[in-house]
């Protein structure tokens, strides 16, 4: 297993280094990149699995004469699991680059990109793997740098520069939270190293655990993009290039869910208050809800998938939430299937919200636009695309037989099992998290149709879409890879659940696998078979039946096989793409229901004849909703931040005396305190 | 109860599919006639929805052109995930041989997957009442979604379980003392979500064709031959489903809790008897209340709602 | 009566106790003035029963006289007057209010999970038979309140009042089976004046202001 590190970590680094060193055309340099991405990956894959099934941690640890400075590796079923999800959509998007970076040629150099794309899989896979506090951290801000650099690949924009601005700040924020988690355990055992914060020397009090799990908190949350601290993401994500787009929203804030769990459930590990489970489940309903209702306001396609990022990673802290909840209460079963829950989304998640992203490429590069208005009929004109898009769109709305149903499936169940937690309160509460994840499932469908209905159904709605002409094959097949997946983890979960439960037992130290898999192996029964059962192989075998079943029965009846094609009947008119319902009238009636939340401005201007009041020349209707969260937390917050620093203006005299005084005196001081 | 062998299940499955299907179509004959007789009217006959069916099968359909194959693809699916509903509810016997596929949450869930697949279609072929319908679907269905789940909750706690079969054939049996008030609010809240999930009055009219108050009938009207049938046939089995479920769930009666040939000959008629009383009742409603707004159906949802939260809240109260 | 075991009894005093509470959520949901009325009456009835289920089945007597007291102030008379005054003040619906419905049915629903919290410690002390209906009450009465708040019109805000009282008198017969007699005669008078006086002042309501908004009420100011 050392040697497939060793390989991956070899290939990352080719990857980084040959492209910007082998001189040749753009094409060369860009295959080259991804072609050292796609190995990395693939033997990814492959060590993530044998990570997750293998009896013992992988470990390595490098000696150094520095005492603070030992990097050490370490590879446990949680890492691997993490390294595998990472691994699949990268491999999937080395693939895709190689035909996209040929559309984006001139705006920025193939090379430069996919060795930053290397470095970018190699960061994430070293915080994985990193087994202390530095190698962590390093490896964590090199992620977030990296993907700056390529969120402002686009820097002459300055939507672009503000989005690259608004991450860095939100993710630095982020790193020095986690610094403090770091800092606190740090003091228990006195080295970084993970081994100690598992086992610290000194017992770690109540109200250190309490402040550790805040920050963590607050420092992955940042990163995974948990309400109100999601701000940053439908800024950054859209306006990086695609595979970049796929790999941030599909698996770089799922870093963060790793984090997050590392911190709970390894250096924390044992005993959580009631109230830390209550709190990730209610950010969690809270997330969905609002990650969804955004989403479905929105009409350019990218910043549509990066608010579903939200909602997912808030369906993804509602099954660890529970899970935690279960955990305090002793009931170790339902935890790990809450936990279980949780992971199996987290990877379905990485499978179609990177497949989702693919396909907005896509769409991107044959239109040149993000705007869903300005797509329709791309079905025919891009029938892979389409296809795959459709795939995810299933998928993402939760629905059978795909993977994302599984996943919500579970979440739900584990809600169901509120009736065995003792207190009332809790007992009310998981139903109410099972309606919110009810709403969201619902509102993600009405958001899919609205994106697939508009761009890819109907009549074009601009010239582009009407000339758009479907993408090169490397493109079809990264995005056919992972449609695939989609599919297959829905229709066999009998495979995931078993590797999952090897992740979850170190972590909750009890195996659920008999009790959520049938003897059979075909059935999923959290946690007896009593209370519920689902079969997805089954449910797609009768679902293909009874669809058969129609089939074969207009066939029997008899009447002409053919249809006849006409025009559609708009009272006599052409039909013209101007007729069709738009995006925007589609969310009207959500937006009107759900108006205190959206709190929306609705203008219409309308410019009158000089001769009658009656005829309208020309009528202007705009709509904007509230961006609730930064008018009124993060613009108030700003806005003291800038105060502040205009009155420590006064110490910037720009005379260099004066800061020589200043250093002067911070080193006498320094100097004092150490006496 | 032993298990049944593989032949047995599948007769047995293949008979619960002959019974919806065939059912169907006479359940909503039955509404339309019943409210005709309630206008004083004397209404089409009992048997017409099957004429019409009939006729559409053989009609070659129209299509637009602008229309892609979601279009066509559509009637199947939607016809396939409602059968696929049906063959998940225990319907004339309590242990249905492919319950163990899905639970309740499932069923939810299959015809969440005929809904999204009915307003692409009502998208694709450019017409703005598809969309329009589209529309009013996806903000009706977000409404009753969570209604659903909630009854859902009440039921399945005082069931003690989520799989439709092990639910009605504890009921059936009377294992556990079941308290009314929670099941009485579970009760309510379900038929209502079943008024606004089948698209019957006061949410949706499946009577009309006027483009102010259509939501169902929008999403198909570019539909027609075989594909009309298959979408017309699907809606009618899965109010049935709906009722069924509502009959089964709460009213268990007379339903077989063996696979033997005089409990299953009893469990046919008393169901068919139970479905055309619930029928019946829905005509009453449709006579008796007018169509909500589009924007007054929260109201309505919202006491969904509340009546399942109730009874959840009621089910944890009384039991201590 | 075999069959009218305590437990059954509970179940059948719960069941009336929770259809009180139904129709109090009818009542918030519902628009027009004329069905408010009428789901009041219905409510009275429903408490009528109640207590005379109370009555019986521990055998305090007194408990008939106010059911019956129940039935006909609050389902027969109170309703009639409020009829007159929708008919004279032809105003037919709450078309303002300051809580929409779906936000007070929510809103309303929280209210009946915090008095349970609240009367969780009392329900263990409490008869085995009416120790639910405790709870209830508390909500009715919260629910009451809250409409007095979130609607705009005077009926409609006098059928909240007596929704209170309602659910007041539930709570006195779950928490000491009834208060004495003359307590509740007095009660009874109080809530008859009440009501005639409210329904007069809707009408000068009307007469001042053209209007039965009683946020227009503010204008006396100057």
């Amino acid at each position: 297993m050392t040697i497939l590190l060793t390989v991956i970590l070899v290939a990352y680094a080719a990857g980084m280094v040959l492209p910007l060193i082998v001189p040749g055309k753009p094409d060369i340099q860009n295959v080259l990149a991804h072609a050292c991405a796609g190995v990395a990956a693939g033997t990814g894959i492959v060590l993530g699995v044998s990570g997750i099934v293998a009896r013992a941690p992988l470990t390595l640890a490098s000696s150094s004469t520095i005492p603070l400075l030992t990097f050490g590796i370490r590879l446990d079923a949680l890492a691997s699991f993490f390294l595998l999800t990472i691994s699949l959509v990268g491999l999937a998007a080395a693939i895709y680059a190689v035909g996209y970076l040929r559309h984006l040629s001139g705006r920025a150099s193939p090379a430069v990109l996919g060795a930053l794309f290397n470095a970018f899989l190699c960061a994430m896979t070293l915080v994985v793997v990193a087994d202390d506090g530095f190698l962590f951290l390093l490896a964590w801000e090199l992620m977030s740098l990296i993907s700056y650099l390529l969120v402002v690949t686009d820097h002459e924009d300055p939507k672009v520069q503000h989005a690259g601005f608004l991450y860095l700040v939100m993710a630095h924020i982020g790193t020095a939270f986690i610094v403090v988690t770091f800092m606190l355990l740090f003091q228990q055992g006195e080295t970084f190293s993970f081994d100690a914060f598992r086992h610290p020397g000194r017992p770690v009090s109540d109200r250190l655990q309490t402040v550790a799990f805040l920050t963590a908190l607050i420092g992955f949350g940042v990163k995974a993009g948990i309400v109100p601290l999601h701000v940053w993401l439908p800024y950054a994500h859209p306006v990086a290039p695609s595979h970049i787009s796929a790999l941030m929203s599909g698996v770089m804030i799922k870093t963060a869910i790793y984090g997050l769990l590392r911190v709970l459930f390894d250096f924390l590990g044992g005993q959580f208050p009631w109230w830390w489970g209550f709190t990730i489940l209610v950010i969690g309903a809270v997330s969905a809800v609002l990650g969804v209702m955004y989403a479905l306001m929105e009409h350019d396609l990218k910043r549509l998938l990066a608010y579903h990022s939200v909602e997912n990673i808030g369906i993804i802290l509602l099954g660890i939430g529970a899970g935690m909840l279960f955990h305090t209460y002793g009931l170790e079963a339902l935890a790990a299937l809450g936990v279980l829950a949780g992971l199996y989304h987290t990877v379905n998640h990485a499978m179609f919200k990177a497949l989702l992203f693919l396909g907005a490429g896509a769409l991107l590069s044959a239109t040149h636009s993000r705007n869903m208005e300005e797509y329709g009929g791309l079905l025919r004109r891009m029938p892979w695309t389409g296809a795959c898009f459709l795939v995810g769109a299933v998928s993402i709305s939760a629905l059978p037989p795909t993977n994302g149903f599984v996943s919500e499936w579970l979440v739900f169940q584990s809600l169901f099992q509120s009736v065995q937690v003792p207190s009332l309160l809790m007992k009310l509460m998981l139903p109410l998290a099972a309606v919110l994840l009810a709403l969201t499932g619902v509102l993600a469908l009405a958001c899919f149709a609205k994106a697939f209905g508009i761009s890819f159904l109907a009549l074009p709605r601009s010239t582009h879409a009407r000339y758009a002409e479907e993408v090169p094959w490397s493109m079809r097949i990264g995005m056919v890879i992972l449609a695939a997946t989609c599919v297959l983890l829905g229709l066999a979960p009998m495979v995931v659940v078993p590797l999952l439960d090897h992740v979850i037992q170190p972590m909750i130290g009890a195996s659920v696998a008999h009790q959520v898999l049938a003897p059979d192996g075909w059935t999923l029964i959290p946690v007896s078979a009593e209370f519920s059962s689902l079969s997805p192989p089954v449910l797609a075998l009768i679902l293909a039946g009874s669809a058969a079943a129609a089939l074969a029965l207009t066939t029997l009846a008899g009447g002409r096989r053919t249809n006849r094609r006409a025009g559609t009947w708009v009272c006599g008119l052409n039909l013209s793409p101007r007729m069709q319902y738009t995006a925007t009238g589609f969310v009207q009636p959500i937006k009107r229901v759900f108006s205190t939340i959206y709190q929306p401005t609705v203008k219409l201007e309308t410019e009158f004849l000089h001769e009658s009041q009656y005829f309208a020349k020309r009528r202007h209707f705009t709509f904007r909703i509230e961006p609730v969260f930064e008018t009124y937390l993060y613009q108030p917050v700003a806005a003291l931040i800038h105060a502040l620093a205009s009155r420590l203006r006064v110490i910037q005299a720009g005379s260099l005396h004066v800061y020589l005084a200043y250093m002067f005196v911070t080193l006498v001081l320094l100097l004092l305190i150490a006496l | 109860m032993p298990t049944p062998t593989i032949l047995q299940a599948i007769a047995l499955s293949v008979a619960q599919a002959l019974v919806l299907s065939i059912l169907a179509p006479f359940i909503v004959g039955l509404i339309r006639k019943l409210k005709a007789r309630l206008q004083c009217r004397r209404g089409p006959s009992l048997l017409q929805p099957y004429a019409d069916l009939a006729k559409l099968f053989r009609k070659q359909p129209v299509v637009s052109t602008t229309a892609s194959w979601i279009f066509t693809a559509t009637p199947y699916i939607v016809f396939g995930s409602t059968l696929t509903a049906g063959l998940l509810v225990p319907v004339f016997i309590s242990q249905v041989p492919l319950s163990f596929a899905g639970n309740i949450i499932a069923l939810v869930y299959l015809f969440a997957l005929g809904t999204f697949f009915l307003i692409l279609a009502g998208l694709d072929s450019g017409s703005a009442f598809g969309g329009m319908g589209g529309s009013r679907e996806a903000i009706v269905a977000s409404l009753t979604e969570p209604a659903m789940i909630m009854s859902i909750f009440a039921i399945a706690l005082t069931a003690g379980s989520t799989n439709l079969s092990a639910i009605v054939h504890r009921t059936a049996l009377m294992e556990g003392a079941v308290d009314p008030v929670p099941q009485l609010m579970a009760l309510a809240a379900l038929f209502i979500v079943t008024l606004a999930e089948t698209g019957r009055v006061p949410v949706d009219n499946p009577a009309t064709h006027l483009e102010l108050t259509m939501i169902h009938e929008a999403m198909i009207l570019e539909y027609s031959g075989r594909y009309l049938a298959l979408l017309e046939w699907a809606a009618a089995i899965k109010l049935l489903v709906f009722l069924t479920l509502i009959a089964n769930v709460f009213a268990p009666w007379g339903i077989a809790t063996a696979p033997t040939p005089p409990a299953l000959a009893v469990g046919v008629t008393v169901y068919a008897a139970k479905v055309s009383l619930l029928a019946a009742l829905i005509g009453l409603i449709e006579c008796m209340f007018a169509k909500l707004r589009l924007f007054r159906v929260t109201d309505l949802l919202g006491v969904a709602f509340i009546l399942a939260l109730l009874g959840l809240l009621f089910f944890y109260i009384l039991q201590g | 009566m075999s069959w009218l075991t305590p437990h059954v009894g509970a179940q059948l005093v719960d069941l009336g106790s929770a259809m009180l509470l139904l129709t109090c959520f009818a009542i918030v949901a519902q628009r027009r003035l004329s069905a408010c009325v009428d789901l009041f009456a219905l409510q009275s009835f429903f408490l009528a029963m109640t207590a005379t289920l109370v009555a019986f089945l521990t055998g305090t007597r007194h408990i008939y006289v106010a059911a019956a007291l129940t039935v006909a102030v609050k389902g027969l008379v109170i309703p009639r007057v409020l009829r007159r005054v929708i008919e004279r003040l032809n105003v037919t619906r709450e078309l303002v209010m300051n809580v929409n419905v779906p936000a007070s049915l929510l809103i309303c629903g929280a209210l009946v999970m915090i008095a349970f919290f609240i009367t969780q410690p009392i329900i263990s002390f409490g008869h085995l038979l009416t120790r639910n209906s405790l709870a209830i009450a508390l909500a009715i009465v919260l629910i009451g309140f809250f409409t007095m708040i979130a609607r705009q019109k005077a009926v409609t805000q006098l059928i909240a009042f007596l929704v209170m009282e309602n659910g007041l008198f539930l709570g006195a017969t779950a928490a000491t089976y009834g208060m004495p007699l003359i307590v509740e005669l007095g009660v009874f008078f109080d809530v008859l004046v009440a009501a005639l006086i409210a329904g007069i002042y809707t009408n000068r309501l009307q007469d001042a202001f053209d209007s039965v908004d009683t946020s227009r009420l503010s204008e006396l100011r100057e």
